[in-house]
């Protein structure tokens, strides 16, 4: 099989096959398939794909390195969106035109019981021995904390232990720590796509490690019982395509509950890809940043280490911050759970450059240790407000006749808007995303996660009913201004005004 | 504060591990190794009254006089605000509220001519973050920066672990001679000389570091001299990073610091890098803390991306900007009684000294004094050095040998005298003991090799006997 350069084995993703787009009128597949008449031989790479983050990287500088060049270019095309809205930003008072952020990730409906907790006394204390230098890997009083919380809230079946705990500052840190030291330079890790796109950047920065994504389909076929499934069959596909190409892959990650598409691996699930994991003698790294996030209970959400047998404990490596459980992303702290005393070590080579200071390390001990407010207060409230933001939005786009994907986790919705695009390519979606930014709401669009299909977009819905509803209100304003392909191609709207 | 003795292929065998990639292995054995003395120092610090056999560090150069001023300042009313911008994602290049106090801090301790522009600092969770950061975007893996040596150890952890950069040292003599004014000068006939064998030897040099206050020598390069060097990298098209972290550490009245951001003009501004931090003039190492100042827009940029992987958190970035816009406190209470600290903690140590008899480089800034073991080493090697070392740690004290500042010549340790005065006394005390003991340890052995000598020059060789060789 002809090896393809990679910046093409991007495209063609943008090209789906057939059977995806079952239901669609004639017009738009008409276009689909002039496009992929081009390619014909595409089909069975729609599977996997190897991703290049510096395929557009174009520019050098006369005073950087080549990599420095390629670094820079990354900070100088970072999202557009988010350099808009933050010129831009809504406030009630003083910029009720500004933007609303139904983009990033951040759960901010809970910042009032966070900032009453962390200004309690216990929180303000200063001892010398936390001004000064730690043990790298994270005070102890930290780790042991960390491990009590974790045998708690993840229903370990045995005791956690402190020594397997690492304490960086954010789980973004301990991808790039974990991807140096597992991996040599322009190796990859799996990761079922659409995914949380950040992590590109993670894992690759430092550490040269690229991604093969394992494409989702939001069709669902055979044995599959919901859209965006992950089998073992796409696992397997995925690895051996890589490695057809010359890709060696060392570990598979997985974010469970899942962002964007806010779903949960059942333990049958996760049992089955870790034993995949295992077969090929590759590292699985989970990463739980969500596990406290999960507001519908009849879900059933099971932690990694809740399971009783791991198939193959010592490559199995746990990623866990407070940022998104918590709601408090700008406080940096993360950390890694492994049993694996060699990776465990290996990190901690790395922990200087991702210190966190000894006064957050005590503040986030005493959070953690909290058990009492955690669940008579925290847990109940986010949980409460979670659901109702939750049940406001998709509410709202059942009411428009949208699609979406939500299972109870996470803090965001993954809305079906392919309707609203003319053609199904990414262009016309960043289209659509740019006719929303315009209208003073940003969303995220689906290329950002590697979503295959064009015209999926995630929208955030943890932030307070007042934003939610001049956001979901310029959202409806965009979306009724825009033709929809419907099979009986009705007459072209009147924009709004 | 590492102490970087041990080569690659010191511990080629000793980690072996399936599960890590070679870079994996690399990066753990180099640093554990490395780190065992700070690790072990970690599990059993001394303590005047709860551990008082517990490991006294004089190795590590942590600032820890000043601590109870900190702490006290850090815990007013003014350091416990919380806001919802301080608990969420943010600009990665530092919030803009303190990067405009780090950029107003620096225009005045520095003296610059002109204000500084926050636009220009870039700020991350400390100074091996800002190098680490820097060496990927100024250089490719296997290209080098040189350093003036001694220098400090844990550059080459900065350099190496992430970045894979090297480092080329450019080697300072104690010996006074014509080409040498005073021990250690740098002078760019020596700059010259080690690019020239870096070039020749196939190395791109792409940068030059510079310590100013140095570390571990202590000295205070003029403005003429740091002039001279600026040209002397513009020459060859290098960047210069000057890592002024000692800038508030000068007690020696009688000595100016110039800060290179005090130069009315740069030889090359583009290139010239400044990096700053709290961890030694204010005492909060564990703070994590780091700031880089630069007019060159790309590099700036291109560090910025570094941002999320070095990040602080809102909570300590609201302190720090606290803390750094207290003027008043800095400059009436604060530098006041650290600088009378340092010199007191300095006399005594200095005092002690020469008392001892070791010869040391008297300089008036930084935590710590360059001292000459050379007379306790027989021979005078690498070797004798490590084993010093160890004699010291078995009686629990931590200094730090010469080679872990790729000092060309044996014999030289860092003393770090930045400690409250209980723990000076504890730890000169069990110095001096070493000392002592290996004095004895020598003594008794250039007896043993005298009688030796004694014995097979006396005894005439017969064949019924056996032949006395020399040990």
């Amino acid at each position: 099989m002809s090896t393809l350069p990679q910046k093409e084995s991007r495209m063609t993703t943008a090209c789906p096959g057939s059977d995806s787009i079952q239901g669609l009128p004639g017009n738009k597949g008409d276009g689909l398939e002039r496009e992929c008449s081009r390619k014909p031989d595409q089909k069975p790479l729609k599977f996997y794909g190897v991703g290049d983050p510096t395929a557009m990287f174009c520019s050098s500088s006369p005073y950087l390195s080549s990599r420095g060049s390629i670094i820079k270019w990354f900070w100088d095309s970072a999202e557009e969106g988010y350099r808009t809205y933050h010129m831009d930003e809504y406030d009630e008072d003083k910029n009720p035109s500004g933007i609303i952020n139904l983009g990033t990730s951040e759960n901010k409906l809970c910042f009032d019981l966070l900032s009453r907790r962390l200004s309690q006394s216990d929180m303000l204390q200063v001892e010398p021995s936390l001004l000064q230098y730690p043990d790298w890997r994270g005070h102890l009083f930290l780790r042991e904390e960390v491990a009590r919380f974790l045998s708690f809230y993840c229903r370990s079946p045995a005791p956690l232990k402190p020594e397997n705990v690492v304490v960086l500052n954010g789980s973004a840190s301990l991808f790039s720590a974990l991807a140096m030291v597992l991996c040599e330079a322009a190796e990859a890790f799996l990761i079922p796509a659409p995914y949380y796109g950040a992590i590109t950047q993670h894992v690759y920065l430092y550490g040269n490690v690229r991604l093969v994504y394992v494409y989702l389909d939001s069709e669902v076929t055979g044995l599959e019982t919901r859209p965006f499934q992950l089998t073992v069959e796409k696992l397997e596909m995925a690895l051996q395509g890589a490695n057809s190409e010359g890709v060696k892959v060392k570990g598979l990650i997985l974010i469970n509950p899942q962002n964007p598409l806010g779903d949960i691996y059942s333990p049958a699930e996760l049992q089955e890809y870790l034993e995949f994991a295992k077969r090929h003698e590759l590292h699985v790294m989970v990463d739980e940043v969500y596990m406290l996030s999960v507001f519908e209970e009849s879900v059933g959400y099971r932690s990694v280490l809740s399971l009783e047998r791991l198939p193959d404990p010592q490559r199995t490596h746990v990623v866990w911050a407070t940022s998104k459980d918590f709601g408090i992303s700008g406080l940096r702290f993360g950390t890694l759970y492994t049993e694996n005393q060699d990776v465990a070590t290996a990190v901690t080579s790395l922990c200087r450059y991702h210190g966190l200071s000894g006064l957050t390390q005590y503040q986030m001990a005493q959070l953690l240790r909290d058990r009492d407010w955690i669940n008579q207060v925290y847990l109940p409230e986010n949980h409460a407000r979670l659901k109702a933001a939750h049940t406001y939005v998709s509410e709202d786009l059942r009411a428009l006749g949208i699609p979406f994907v939500s299972r109870g986790a996470g803090f965001f919705i993954w809305v079906d808007l392919r309707k609203y695009l003319p053609e199904a390519t990414f262009e016309e979606e960043v289209r659509l995303w740019r006719r929303f930014l315009e209208n003073k709401v940003l969303l995220s669009f689906g290329k950002a996660f590697e979503c295959k299909e064009p015209g999926w977009f995630r929208l955030v819905f943890s932030d307070k009913t007042h934003r939610l509803r001049l956001g979901m209100q310029r959202v409806r304003q965009v979306l009724e201004g825009q033709p929809q392909v419907a099979e009986d191609a009705p007459p072209r709207q009147n924009q709004e005004p | 504060m590492g102490q970087m003795f041990y080569q690659e292929s010191d511990f080629e065998n000793t980690v072996i591990s399936y599960d890590l990639s070679n870079r994996g292995i690399d990066i753990s054995a180099l640093y554990h190794l490395s780190f065992q003395d700070y690790n072990t120092y970690q599990g059993n610090k001394y303590h005047k009254d709860k551990n008082t056999l517990g490991y006294i560090n004089l190795g590590t150069s942590e600032n820890k006089l000043c601590t109870d001023l900190l702490a006290e300042r850090l815990s007013q009313s003014d350091m416990t605000y919380i806001d919802e911008d301080l608990l969420q994602y943010t600009d990665w290049r530092g919030q803009p509220f303190l990067r405009k106090e780090v950029a107003r801090f620096l225009t005045f301790y520095c003296k610059t001519p002109e204000f500084l522009d926050p636009e220009n600092v870039v700020i991350l969770n400390g100074h091996s973050a800002v190098f680490s950061a820097l060496a990927m975007v100024l250089c490719d893996p296997g290209e080098a920066f040189l350093v003036p040596t001694p220098s400090y150890g844990g550059f080459a952890f900065s350099t190496h672990l992430y970045a894979k950069v090297k480092l080329v040292p450019v080697h300072l003599e104690s010996q006074v001679t014509e080409a040498n004014g005073y021990p250690f000068q740098l002078t760019v006939d020596k700059l010259e000389q080690a690019l020239l064998g870096a070039k020749i030897e196939g190395k791109k040099v792409r940068g030059l570091v510079l310590i100013n206050p140095q570390n571990p020598l202590g000295d205070v390069y003029s403005q003429d001299s740091m002039m001279e060097y600026l040209e002397f990298a513009k020459k060859y098209n290098l960047h210069v990073i000057v890592d002024e972290m000692y800038m508030l550490s000068v007690f020696d009245e009688a000595i100016t610091f110039h800060s290179v951001l005090s130069m009315k003009s740069l030889p090359d501004p583009n290139k010239t890098h400044v990096i700053w931090g709290t961890s030694k003039d204010f005492c909060i190492s564990g703070f994590r803390f780091g700031a880089l100042y630069t007019h060159n827009r790309e590099v700036a940029s291109a560090m910025s991306s570094f941002g999320y992987l070095h990040s602080i958190s809102g909570i300590a970035q609201y302190k720090l900007r606290q803390l750094l816009q207290d003027r008043e406190w800095i400059d009436n209470v604060y530098l006041p009684s650290y600088h009378f600290r340092l010199q007191e903690a300095h006399r005594y140590v200095t005092h002690k000294l020469k008392a001892l008899k070791v010869p040391f480089l008297n300089r008036g800034s930084g935590l710590y004094v360059w001292i000459n073991l050379k007379q306790y080493l027989d021979p005078c090697t690498f070797e004798e050095e490590l084993l010093l070392h160890h004699r010291f740690l078995d009686h629990k004290l931590i200094l730090s040998p010469g080679k872990a500042f790729m000092c060309k010549e044996p014999g030289w340790f860092r003393l770090i005298f930045a400690a409250r005065p209980h723990l000076l006394r504890s730890g000169m005390h069990r110095f001096q003991q070493v000392l002592v003991e290996q004095e004895q340890e020598h003594r008794v052995k250039q007896l043993e090799d005298a009688m030796k000598e004694e014995v097979s020059t006396s005894q005439p060789e017969t064949p019924a006997s056996p032949v006395l060789r020399k040990s």
